[in-house]
């Protein structure tokens, strides 16, 4: 008896040594870093801005959080900290994450089939929820942007034959293969997992789910999310968020879906979206995909994407610049928002040197 | 008269015939994706518009470069009043307005 009470109290009295850092309604600060590696970050970063060519590397905002503490922060060209920032496909990772809490409700399996929860997928029965998420449907979907717009399903979608009913649109794609057994990045496919979510958690919870379910649980207090006509939420491309509520997700991702004393995400759906898919095959991309989210793996033969960066490292990626990486290893999370017009950007580079400026020195 | 002959005798007008009949084979092909081609630009730039500046809430001018496009548009309105933009562009008009803080801009019919 003795004996457990002083464990206890053991235990109580070692508590503050693993306190952790949560953010309340704003970042605490962490120790100020200065120094050349923060310099060259800095230069490789906020480059002069050229906006009548649009050439070059421009970052709107670099915010990098380590140990739950706002270590770095810095915003250029239009954005502040209080702009909240289109995310584009960034977006694709936070309706995985917003589908995460449903599934820790209980609500649908990852092998459930799509037609389920969406009809209009009985034209293509065998698609399951786990086959959306790793962009393996099957479905025959052309990804290209503004370099290809005749063919592009992405900009039809948004803009013409698609926008007022974007999962009904990608579900009328017909079939290049089987089901679950080739990657192919689709805009639409995160589109159908939206519009699922939709008979998911019911018609009436919809409309607010993305904000009770994740924002507002993480304390994310102005969040948009751009609707189709149907009021089904563009999951591939229309959050906007300041880069400092993005950094909250990228928390809750780096703590395994835990969020203070509450386990908003299953343990086992963090590790599915960061699990690679299996079928995925060298090249296919630039980095790897697991579960809507983007990974620093050395899959099917080919090194990892970032060599820069731990392997552990996961992102979520969308156009123009935008980012969120993630390194549980080393606590740290990265969020680059940014209006890159042409590919001079690199994940890997801006890695290197954030981790080179901001990674905890190891003590020998 | 064989049909030899006549490609013999005028081959570069075989050629072109056979150019534009493999041409409107591909327009009638490409018929959705065509028709809907011109459709982008004005679309594009009036829901980007308006999310730059009533979602993002960043300058009209601003704006105005960041949706900028090699494609031109012709008619550009911003009614601030109704937060509703209406752009025209390749022979089409498209527009789109803010509906609400969480709902951001979407493109109308």
């Amino acid at each position: 008896m003795f004996k457990g009470l002083s464990l206890t109290f053991m235990l109580l009295l070692s508590l503050p040594a693993h306190a952790e850092n949560w953010p309340g309604e704003q970042w605490s600060n962490g120790p100020t870093v200065t120094g050349p590696a923060l310099q060259a970050l800095e230069t490789y970063a906020f480059p002069p801005r050229d906006d009548s060519t649009r050439k070059g590397i421009r970052t709107d905002a670099l915010l990098v959080i380590r140990d739950g503490q706002l270590i770095y922060e810095r915003y250029a060209g239009p954005a502040r900290a209080d702009t909240p920032h289109l995310t584009w496909s960034i977006s694709k990772s936070l309706m995985a994450t917003v589908l995460g809490v449903a599934y820790g409700e209980g609500l649908f399996k990852l092998q459930d089939p799509v037609q389920t929860f969406y009809p209009p997928m009985k034209q293509h029965p065998g698609v399951t929820m786990a086959d959306l998420l790793h962009w393996a449907s099957g479905l025959d979907w052309q990804e290209d942007y503004e370099y290809a717009p005749l063919k592009s399903s992405v900009v039809a979608m948004l803009y013409t034959r698609g926008h007022q009913d974007m999962a009904a649109f990608t579900a009328d794609h017909p079939e290049y293969a089987a089901p679950g057994q080739a990657f192919r990045y689709s805009s639409g496919e995160s589109n159908l997992l939206s519009a699922a979510l939709k008979n998911i958690v019911g018609p009436a919870r919809y409309p607010d789910y993305p904000w009770t379910a994740l924002f507002e649980p993480l304390g994310i207090r102005h969040a948009v999310w751009e609707t189709d006509a149907t009021g089904t939420f563009v999951a591939s491309s229309y959050v906007y968020l300041t880069a400092r509520d993005l950094a909250r997700v990228g928390l809750l991702m780096a703590r395994d879906g835990r969020w203070q004393g509450r386990q908003l995400l299953p343990r086992d759906w963090v590790a599915f979206n960061r699990e690679p898919f299996a079928h995925y095959q060298a090249h296919q991309d630039d980095s790897v995909p697991g579960g809507q989210w983007w990974l620093n793996r050395a899959v099917a033969g080919a090194p990892q994407p970032w060599p820069d960066a731990p392997a552990d490292t996961f992102a979520a990626l969308g156009h123009w610049g935008q980012a969120m990486y993630v390194i549980p290893s080393e606590n740290l999370v990265i969020v680059r928002y940014g209006d890159d017009r042409d590919g001079s950007y690199r994940h890997n580079d801006l890695l290197k040197l954030t981790l080179k400026a901001f990674a905890q020195q190891v003590q020998p | 008269m064989s049909r030899q002959s006549v490609v013999r005798r005028r081959p570069l007008s075989t050629l072109l015939v056979i150019l534009l009949i493999a041409l409107l084979g591909w327009g009638w092909q490409e018929r959705v994706a065509l028709w809907a081609f011109p459709d982008i630009i004005s679309a594009y730039t009036a829901k980007e518009y308006c999310s730059c500046r009533y979602v993002m809430n960043n300058e009209t001018e601003y704006c105005r470069s960041y949706v900028k496009q090699w494609l031109p548009t012709s008619r550009f309105v911003d009614d601030s009043a109704s937060k509703r933009i209406t752009v025209s562009g390749m022979g089409r008009t498209h527009s789109a307005a803010w509906v609400g803080e969480r709902q951001g801009c979407r493109l109308n019919p």
